[in-house]
């Protein structure tokens, strides 16, 4: 079998469950009324796309994503490493990471309403606190599962407390946090999404909705499947620079 | 997510300072640990205690605005009379059951699903795209049409839940099935176990632990799930009542309920995972 | 379903424990086109209640007719019989012992012991003391109600070897049950194993690469040969094994030591050449 009949073998189930959907929306009890079928959702989504719609909700909700995301990664793996090395750290952050480990995210879309109002901000800071915690619990685990012997072998060789955190802590702590941080990024997906769905006045979520209530709903299922793919393909290409980054690892 | 950071345990010794010399006595070692154990619970709970009480003052003074933080005793105030009134155990309870129903449909699916996966190369080759490719999309993102097809009281809430909750337990039920190793498999077959047997009693109980991590990934996404859907339907339910304040300007309302589905989430969260401690008693990571 | 049907070879029981014959085996590549020979022709007649050792380099197939023994991988050419008859499958009188020990870890020493006992349907009184009195025989008492995780891994192939005594077998398999520890629980377990053998005296079929275990262990070596797997030589040990671990040292042990040393030392350094 060759490369290319290969793929096509393993996503057959992609067409299948296509014409599956194709065959429900035209013929039998629900046809034409509950799910519009293939063909309509495709050129729903070509006009969204012509009218630069679809491209305008999404690049805010993908910089919102990557403005809490970013900020989440840079903070969260800063404080697992400090919480790991430093006592004192730890002694204050712990609390606050236990009280907010377990509280759904979500709960806190009212409140972010009330500070931040109806813009950018009430998201990216939702986003951000949501990302934060796997983040900062993936770097404090993977530091303090870091092998004694490289950081007493790096001391002994001379470096400084803050050498041997950035070149030793750092990136034997890195498969444990990159992980953290996919957790991480499937949450800043579901808090955009979700933020947007609540309060927003754009934005991918915002754009379902508003056309979910106009009753175009073509359109509502084009947006939705781009949705979905943007995280998957996000996801994907996540990790794919996470085996570039770890490659030194065994395979 | 699977480890919490959890306060008793010491931190590895990158410092090297708070390591006793290996001659010191071995009760003097458990002394220095039992009184190191006891000091950080006390200054962790003292770090809560300073903050709640920051929190107190800072608005008592008028440092912030009420509507942007009302009065920590405001809202203890205003949670005191929810429980009198019995709205927070109708709150509670419904979210719960949402929650509840949504994950014991989706895992109900999910677990069979992923040990036929395994098994079957068929039901493989059938399922394995699409679940790659739904389990790290935004599942939330399809609940307009949820909502669309099942209205907007408990099912479509209830579907959408199991939706969320699925993808993460049919994957670690995929792979640890999967990834049971033949030798256990054989010696259990030695002894004259059957297809089914083997099954049942070795290759579930080994798949455990990668099964529970999928299900403590599933259950902080069914919450998160619940809350949105029951912001946008409104409604009774935690969600609904919080959507609800912050409509009204009730900044009091919206932190009561904040503090509600933490407490909530706290428990759900906590009894996963003593559940798994006592599941997996037998593991090596019990003894950490 | 004891994995076996009684059509076939059919040697007298008390003449041939196992009997492999002609047996050839391959992985990957298809219809015998290309993959590895794991095995090539065997032909091995494994004597009752004699403790036989198949000792060669890692890559020799030695495993691989371990487990066709076993019945745990189906036979592609030739036959194995047992006094059962030809072998299907696995079977409660072949037990089997691995190198990582394949207790499960979700039961205490007990309860692994009396795995195989509930599956032969036993009186629950009876499985209790059989599990109990082979614990005790492999020194485990003390720790019946411990999870193996518990447990050192000399301990946890105790237990192991316990749960497979336990159900009585009459052929013991073991597949290098002894490589994951360190050399001087090895040596422990070997003298214990020995001591076990000579009171139960089954039919044992122990994997090994390391001369000295094989030396000291086994009434006959086959010393097999690497990719394709096949049987170099077959070797009797017939030593005076009475007096523990001073019987290493005696000369007619170093003298055959030295010998089969001799004739696996060119398969050893033909082994790992070939491997890089």
């Amino acid at each position: 079998m060759g490369a290319t009949a290969s793929i096509l073998w393993r996503y057959t189930p992609l067409l299948i469950c296509l014409a599956l959907w194709e065959i429900v929306a035209t013929a039998g009890p629900f046809a034409n009324q509950l799910l519009p079928d293939v063909k309509q959702v495709a050129e729903a989504l070509w006009a969204l796309i012509l009218d630069g719609e679809i491209v305008n909700h999404g690049l805010r909700s993908l910089y919102r994503a990557a403005m809490g995301f970013g900020l989440a990664i840079i903070v969260g793996s800063a404080a697992g490493l400090l919480m790991a090395t430093f006592r004192p750290v730890r002694l204050l952050v712990n609390p606050i990471v236990q009280i907010f480990y377990p509280m759904p995210k979500s709960a806190l879309i009212p409140v972010m309403m009330i500070w931040f109002g109806l813009g950018d901000m009430s998201k990216i800071v939702l986003i951000f606190i949501g990302c934060l915690l796997p983040v900062v619990i993936s770097s404090y685990n993977g530091a303090r599962g870091v092998n004694p012997f490289l950081i007493w072998s790096a001391r002994s060789l001379g470096a400084s407390r803050a050498t041997t955190l950035v070149q030793i802590v750092l990136p034997a702590a890195m498969p444990e946090l990159l992980n953290g941080i996919r957790t991480a990024l499937a949450f800043a997906f579901i808090l955009m999404v979700s933020s947007e769905f609540v309060i927003a006045k754009d934005g991918f979520g915002y754009l379902i909705s508003q056309l979910g209530d106009g009753g175009a709903y073509a359109a509502m299922f084009a947006v939705i499947l781009v949705v979905a793919m943007v995280g998957f393909t996000a996801d994907r290409l996540y990790g794919a620079f996470v085996r570039h980054q770890l490659r030194w690892r065994e395979p | 997510m699977t480890r919490s950071a959890s306060p008793s345990l010491p931190a590895a010794r990158t410092t090297g300072r708070t390591a006793p010399g290996p001659d010191a006595p071995v009760a003097g070692i458990w002394r220095g640990v039992y009184r190191r154990l006891t000091g950080d619970a006390m200054i962790q709970i003292l770090v809560i205690a300073v903050l709640l009480i920051g929190w107190e003052t800072v608005t008592r003074l008028g440092l912030v605005h009420p509507f942007l933080l009302p009065r920590l005793s405001a809202v203890l105030e205003r949670i005191f009379n929810n429980m009198l009134a019995g709205k927070v155990f109708t709150d509670l309870g419904l979210t719960l059951y949402r929650a509840a129903t949504g994950f014991l449909i989706g895992t109900a699916i999910a677990i069979p699903l992923g040990v036929l996966m395994a098994r079957n190369t068929a039901v493989r080759w059938f399922f394995d795209p699409l679940i790659s490719i739904g389990f790290p999309m935004p599942k939330i993102s399809f609940l307009p049409i949820f909502i669309l097809w099942f209205g907007i009281f408990d099912t479509s809430k209830i579907v959408m839940i199991a939706f969320s909750c699925f993808f993460p337990v049919v994957s670690a039920t995929y792979s640890g099935t999967l990834g049971v190793d033949k030798w256990v498999i054989w010696s259990a077959r030695s002894f004259g176990a059957t297809p089914n047997q083997v099954l049942r009693e070795v290759v579930l109980p080994m798949a455990l632990p990668q099964i529970l991590t999928g299900i403590q990934i599933a259950v902080p996404v069914g919450l998160i799930t619940t809350v949105v859907t029951e912001m946008l339907m409104g409604g009774p339910g935690i969600g609904g009542s919080m959507i609800a304040a912050g409509r009204f300007a009730d900044s009091v309302g919206v932190f009561a309920g904040i503090v509600e589905i933490a407490l909530l989430g706290a428990v759900v969260v906590k009894g996963v995972e003593r559940l798994r401690a006592y599941l997996l008693r037998w593991h090596h990571e019990a003894r950490h | 379903m004891s994995g076996q049907s009684s059509s076939g070879s059919a040697l007298p029981a008390d003449e041939v424990g196992i009997e492999i014959r002609d047996v050839s085996h391959h992985y990957g590549g298809r219809n015998g086109q290309g993959g590895v020979t794991a095995l090539d022709h065997i032909n091995l007649q494994i004597r009752p209640n004699e403790f036989h050792a198949l000792l060669g380099p890692s890559g020799c197939g030695k495993s691989t007719l371990l487990y066709l023994i076993g019945g745990f991988i189906p036979v592609q050419s030739g036959t194995i019989a047992t006094a059962r008859g030809t072998v299907t499958g696995p079977g409660p009188e072949r037990g089997i012992v691995f190198q990582n020990f394949a207790l499960f870890p979700w039961k205490t020493v007990l309860q692994n012991a009396l795995y195989g006992l509930e599956k032969l349907g036993l009186p629950k009184k009876e499985r209790e003391e059989r599990a109990r009195h082979f614990i005790d025989l492999v020194h485990l008492t003390g720790f019946e109600n411990a999870y193996p995780s518990q447990l050192s891994g000399g301990m946890q192939q105790r237990a192991a070897i316990a749960r497979t005594l336990a159900v009585d077998p009459e052929i013991l398999l073991m597949d290098e049950p002894f490589g994951a520890l360190d050399a001087q629980t090895r040596r422990v377990m070997q003298e214990e194993l020995r001591a076990i053998f000579e009171r139960t005296r089954k039919t044992v079929v122990f994997v090994t690469h390391d001369v000295q275990e094989a030396v000291f262990l086994a009434d006959r070596i086959s010393i097999m040969s690497a990719r394709p797997g096949r049987i170099q030589h077959v070797l009797d040990v017939a030593v005076d094994r009475s007096g523990g671990d001073e019987v290493m040292k005696r000369p007619e042990f170093v003298e055959i030591g030295e010998h089969i040393w001799g004739l696996v030392r060119d398969q050893a350094i033909a082994a790992t050449r070939g491997a890089h």
